[in-house]
């Protein structure tokens, strides 16, 4: 599971949900990626699971690489518990996605697979997502 | 390469608003520079570019223009992320018989022995031709390599007129066995459930103090 090794700050604001993703919109390292259509926080579970859909379907062969990384912690007060009295305990740890992210990448499969793969892995995550193939010589 | 003819506009107005009227009426907005040139600020019809791209390192004729018609190639193309149409084309001048650096696209056909994993480094390559007679892509057939074969960028069938950009022992592609990856894999699965974030947290507020 992805976890910050140390964090200057225990607790944070929770992280912006506006605009679309400046960097990292294009599938770089492998040949087919999962671009997500949303903003949503993804958690370290949720990328371990799609990670594991993907894996697991490829079985041999295939290399698959994780983009995002989930340094932001999330926090989350007891249940039932009176307002006030101070910001909740960490909770979770995710990866605050945007639009037009690419999350995870895929190569060395045949693509009938590789697209069976990324599909289980969007069903593991908090968003729409797509599968998209990279594109190369736009300059 | 057959040049494609696309009529340019010169632009008058700039900024954002103005940027998104063009836009809106279905134009793409486009600087042109190269050869110590001024640069020329440019609208092109957006279905017209779209089409002329999808072949890597196109060659543009660019009609309407000042002083007649130019030759350029696109330098960097922007894309909206989510929905892909152009939003901005930056143009390089080029002439007739210059030589010019662009990658082009490693094309790998064939299937490798069963059981090794292509893993291809260089998906574009950097390559010196002449601005007239880029090649589209260069091919490389990787049928039957077995694990531990590799391909290096020396080895490349270059087109005549074509020059290589990098050391020619740059890895291109190489043949992998699977099952060390198989085997991380399976040990990552099998990891008892990970530590609460919580207390990796509180942890690491030790950090907090000192800073």
């Amino acid at each position: 599971m992805l976890i910050p090794r140390r964090v200057k700050h225990r607790k944070q604001h929770r992280p912006d949900r506006h605009g679309a993703a400046k960097g990292g919109t294009h599938v770089n390292f492998g040949e087919f990626g999962i671009q997500a259509l949303e903003h949503a926080y993804v958690t370290n579970r949720q990328i371990e699971a799609a990670r594991i859909a993907m894996t697991r379907h490829i079985r041999r062969g295939g290399k698959v690489w994780i983009n995002i990384y989930p340094d932001r912690p999330l926090t989350k007060k007891p249940a039932e518990t009176r307002m006030g009295s101070g910001k909740g305990s960490p909770e979770w740890w995710v990866a605050n996605v945007k639009p037009g992210r690419v999350m995870f990448e895929l190569s060395g499969v045949a693509e009938p697979v590789a697209r069976e793969a990324l599909r289980r892995a969007i069903h593991k995550l908090p968003m729409k997502c797509r599968v998209v193939k990279r594109e190369v010589g736009e300059g | 390469m057959p040049e494609v003819r696309i009529a340019a506009e010169t632009r008058e107005e700039f900024g954002k608003g103005a940027a998104r009227r063009i836009r809106r009426a279905g134009r793409v907005p486009a600087v042109l520079y190269g050869h110590g040139t001024e640069t020329r600020h440019l609208n092109l019809p957006g279905h017209d570019l779209m089409l002329a791209l999808k072949t890597p390192n196109v060659l543009l004729r660019l009609d309407g223009l000042n002083n007649g018609s130019e030759i350029a190639l696109p330098k960097a193309v922007q894309r909206d992320p989510i929905k892909g149409f152009l939003t901005h084309v930056d143009l390089i001048l080029v002439r007739r018989g210059e030589k010019v650096t662009v990658e082009v696209p490693v094309r790998v056909t064939g299937e490798v022995f069963p059981g090794g994993v292509l893993d291809q480094q260089l998906v574009q390559i950097p390559v010196e031709a002449e601005a007239t007679h880029i090649p589209q892509g260069i091919d490389i057939d990787v049928d039957g390599m077995q694990v531990g074969e590799a391909v290096h960028a020396g080895d490349l069938k270059l087109p005549h007129g074509v020059s290589l950009q990098v050391e020619p022992d740059t890895l291109v592609l190489h043949v992998i066995a699977p099952a060390a990856e198989e085997a991380a894999e399976e040990a990552a699965e099998e990891e008892p459930a990970a530590p609460e974030p919580v207390t990796e947290a509180a942890a690491s507020g030790e950090g907090e103090q000192g800073g």
